[in-house]
């Protein structure tokens, strides 16, 4: 009977032993086998995402030659507009460029782009995450802004060798400055538990009392250069209504998100071109 | 007998231990109902003191606006990146450990190379408070480097500032730096992480200036103070206060109560080392009520821009109401700078340029011939002289053996009262003046309010105001009056001493026939306008004896008159100019003034302007100098007030 007891409690003391030995393993020890389950993860995930869009591939293929015609032609219709778009973008920047050296303005810190598909996502209420299909191999930074044609999708918190992991805009863990569209003064926005129901929210918060928001004119909420990590006057979302916070002069309120940011497939990480400055690239 | 028998109830022992328990027992309980029945309440506040605090967190201050609706004084964020000293206690035990290992160590090691005769008897130990402060200060040393890390700031913390908060503030965050500017604060909220650092982005405000140095004397700034300690409630919790804004000069002063906002309060329950555990009550503070200035910023922009960089005062009243439309004092300040602190360079830059004075209330001067318009009204109501009163004037006037000269060289000739005002004649007002003696002539400065401060609702208004009588001349001077000294009143010098201020008073109560005004920096409402009391008494001069120094004023301002600078077309405008001599920092130098209002046969704005030269080369003239700043303002208020200015306005 006594030796029956013993038995069933053999998977308790294997736990016991196994918390004990986890407990006194050295620190690098420990993060070098979170990295090293990371990465042996990493080309499971990739090959799923790969054989996902060999699927997407094989079901186009599916279709019909006039269909696929039909959407050539649609192809080249979008990429004759974003070819015009992008001529109108490169005279633009020229001219800002122009403006910035009459004024005498401090350069604005550049970026480069590198697009990435997304190969997991990782949502619940306490976190937010999306794995995306580029790493170190990309020379992808830690602490990169991504985004998507939406805006701020997040920012780069985790490098692996061909992955990456990405802290949406949504988790409560997520913070940056902003700004509201047509004003200067930073805010705060922070990503807060999401309910799992409805579209994704966040809350802003340091608003200036002056600035008024409804449900009819809603704010929108842009990111701003000043704190060095995103370009500036790319969306976040939209504030519907601002009240007074705990200060009692600047206002809180909710940030309703795009609610496509939970089923991204492909985003662009921005890598800075050169190093942020101290004082001389603040506005 | 079974062994139970001895429990029986009649057993005497048994009685005996019995009773005893019972009255013990009693003794507990009617203990116990004495102190959760009775004693209640006491023990509840005991208890409320032990484990309860408050924080008082004081409301933000009330916005100022111009006449207009334009924001002079507001609110801008103030960012300070701080920590609460209990999310750092892990790190500081850990710290604790390592520090005082490593003192020890230190220790052993001087007790190990001692010679043995000079060494005590027991290994010292180091002492476990310095370990523990210098545990603390190295764990927030750390983390004031990494926020200099990312915002590229150099900053420390003093060791004295940490013991002082950790003593009297610690429920409060710590500010590790204080006045982040937008980007620094843009790159903290980034890169700190949101729940794993314990370093917060704190959101105060501070005050702001839209408009910098324009009428900074007059909108004064303020201080950070602790409260009061009457606003503390005195129920015995211990109460944290942050520091409260409370106006230091100017209107944030005079309107302090008006403008400060209303304290809120938060009830924490503490543990038993006195870290907060949990938030038990907050009401939120609210802002202060806010202020309508009766000055117009953009006749406040003229008449700065006007003065430019040249020492003086400038005043625009409403004549009607007493408004004060403008209020310059130069040298200023960009009241930014001020805000949230005065730094010590900035605080002595500020008091060698002699920029902390406001010289339209603050400093008194003497008012020259401007003062010669109080000289002829005063003739007048006494009757000494009339409107046909006519004087040669040949540039000097012998008074004994001594000689008092006129402005113009080779005289003015004869003139009348208009033609005395037109050229400023001091001839006209020796010869007038010595006929009327001071009696009347004082009697008639005190009658305008020269002897008193204005009481506008700014403070520290100088008290230094002279207008001079054989009595006060003989209690100050310790001398008897004199000839001379009536002459030199009477044409504004000698002893007399006004600030800029009262002069624009004297001039807005001359433009409507009364002999005081009762300046205002309180826009007043329509209502409010119409039943203004100024408190003085009806000039009282005839028809034609206004009709004469209307005359005068306005041919000062005409093609011969000293005043011919402030000409403006279709704007008619009397007033008069005035030339002293000052002494100042054992210098004589130039005061130019000029008083004057319009529309001459409406009166709207009166002007004083005031410019003192301040080294000896300065050639000052009222006409030259201060009238082209007053006529800048006149410019302005036709711009602004067309209607009342007497122009058309285009349909």
């Amino acid at each position: 009977m006594a030796q029956l007891r013993l038995d069933k409690l053999k998977p308790i003391v294997a736990l016991g032993v196994f918390l004990i030995a986890w407990w006194v393993v050295p620190t690098f020890v420990k993060s070098f086998l979170k990295v090293s389950f990371t990465e042996f993860q990493a080309p499971a995930w990739i090959v799923s995402s790969y054989l996902d869009d060999l699927e997407g591939f094989w079901a186009r293929r599916s279709h019909s030659k006039i269909e696929l015609i039909e959407a050539g032609r649609e192809l080249a219709r979008e990429k004759a507009y974003y070819q015009y778009y992008a001529q109108r973008n490169e005279s633009l920047e020229a001219e800002v460029e122009r403006l910035e050296s009459i004024l005498n303005l401090p350069s604005r810190r550049e970026f480069r782009y590198e697009v990435a598909r997304v190969v997991r996502r990782d949502l619940s209420a306490w976190w937010q995450q999306i794995i995306i299909r580029k790493g170190n191999d990309y020379n992808i930074p830690e602490g990169a802004a991504v985004i998507f044609s939406g805006g701020v999708v997040g920012r780069v918190v985790e490098v692996n060798a061909f992955t990456s992991c990405v802290e949406l805009v949504t988790s409560p863990n997520f913070r940056m400055a902003a700004t509201l569209e047509g004003d200067g003064r930073p805010v705060v926005y922070q990503g807060i538990l999401q309910s799992g129901f409805g579209d994704p929210e966040g809350t802003v918060r340091d608003a200036p009392q002056d600035l008024v928001a409804n449900s009819q004119a809603p704010l929108k909420l842009v990111s701003t250069q000043l704190g060095g990590t995103f370009p500036p006057g790319l969306m976040l979302g939209t504030v519907a209504w601002l009240e007074p916070g705990s200060t009692g002069i600047f206002q809180a309120g909710t940030v309703l998100l795009d609610e496509r940011l939970l089923s991204l497939n492909e985003v662009a990480v921005l890598i800075p071109l050169n190093p942020l400055e101290f004082d001389t690239d603040a506005p | 007998m079974s062994q139970f028998d001895v429990h029986k109830g009649d057993n005497p022992r048994i009685l005996f231990f019995l009773w005893i328990v019972l009255v013990a027992s009693g003794v507990l309980v009617a203990g116990l109902a004495w102190r959760q029945l009775i004693a209640m309440n006491e023990y509840k506040e005991l208890e409320k003191r032990q484990t309860e605090r408050r924080i008082l967190k004081p409301g933000p201050r009330g916005d100022i606006y111009d006449r207009n609706g334009r924001l002079l004084v507001g609110n801008r964020p103030h960012y300070s990146a701080v920590v609460y000293l209990d999310d750092l206690r892990k790190e500081f035990r850990k710290e604790f450990v390592v520090v005082r290992d490593a003192a020890d160590a230190t220790l052993v090691e001087e007790f190990e190379q001692t010679p043995l005769e000079l060494r005590p008897d027991t290994v010292p130990i180091a002492n476990r408070s310095d370990c523990a402060w210098t545990a603390r200060m190295n764990v927030i040393q750390r983390y004031v480097d990494q926020i200099n890390q990312i915002t590229g700031r150099d900053d420390t913390l003093s060791r004295s500032k940490v013991i002082r908060h950790f003593n009297e503030q610690l429920l409060l965050p710590l500010p590790l730096v204080e006045d982040l500017s937008p980007d620094q604060y843009a790159r903290l909220i980034e890169q700190l992480h949101p729940k794993h650092s314990p370093i917060q982005v704190h959101t105060d405000t501070a005050r702001y200036y839209p408009y910098g140095v324009a009428a900074a004397h007059t909108l004064g700034y303020v201080q950070n103070v602790n409260p009061d300690p009457e606003d503390i409630p005195s129920d015995g919790i211990k109460t944290y206060t942050f520091k409260t804004k409370r106006g230091k000069t100017g209107l944030e002063r005079s309107f302090d109560d008006l403008l400060s906002g209303t304290t809120g309060t938060e009830m924490w329950r503490v543990d038993p080392l006195g870290f907060q555990d949990t938030r038990l009550d907050m009401v939120p503070p609210k802002q202060g009520e806010d202020l309508i200035a009766s000055i117009d910023i953009d006749l406040q922009l003229a008449a700065e821009t006007a003065l430019g960089d040249r020492t003086g005062a400038a005043i625009a009243l409403d004549v009607r109401t007493g408004e004060v439309l403008t209020i310059v004092s130069h040298p200023s300040y960009d009241l930014n700078d001020l805000s949230p602190f005065i730094p010590r360079t900035t605080f002595d830059e500020i008091n060698e340029r002699g920029a902390w004075l406001n010289r339209s209330l603050q400093l008194s001067y003497p008012p020259g011939s401007t003062f010669k318009l109080i000289t002829s009204i005063a003739g007048l109501r006494a009757g000494t002289f009339n409107t046909e009163t006519k004087h040669d004037c040949q540039g000097v006037y012998r008074l004994g053996n001594r000689i008092f000269r006129c402005h113009a060289r080779y005289g003015h000739g004869v003139v009348d009262l208009a033609g005395a005002i037109e050229g400023s004649c001091n001839v006209f007002y020796y010869t007038e003046g010595l006929k009327m003696g001071i009696d009347i002539l004082s009697a008639e400065a005190i009658c305008f309010g020269l002897d008193q401060k204005t009481g506008i609702e700014v403070p520290y208004e100088t008290s230094r105001l002279v207008v001079p009588s054989k009595e006060w001349k003989r209690e100050k001077v310790g001398a008897g009056w004199v000839p001379g000294d009536t002459a030199n009143t009477a044409i504004g010098q000698g002893f007399l001493l006004v600030t800029p201020l009262q002069m624009a008073t004297v001039i807005a109560s001359i433009a409507r026939g009364e002999t005081r005004t009762q300046p205002t920096l309180r826009a007043l409402s329509r209502e409010e306008g119409m039943q203004v009391n100024h408190g003085g008494e009806p000039i009282g001069l005839t028809q034609k004896q206004y009709q004469k120094l209307w005359e005068g004023m306005q041919r000062v301002i005409g093609p011969d008159g000293t005043g011919r600078l402030v000409q403006i077309d279709g704007l008619p405008i009397a007033g008069k100019t005035g030339t002293a001599d000052f002494r100042a920092h054992g210098k004589e130098v130039n005061l130019a003034w000029f008083v004057g209002f319009a529309p001459a046969d409406n009166p709207q704005i009166a002007v004083a302007v005031m410019v003192e030269g301040t080294k000896a080369s300065d050639s000052y003239h009222g006409g030259s100098t201060a009238g082209p700043v007053a006529k800048d303002i006149f410019l302005k208020f036709i711009e602004k007030y067309p209607e009342r200015a007497g122009f058309p306005i285009a349909q």
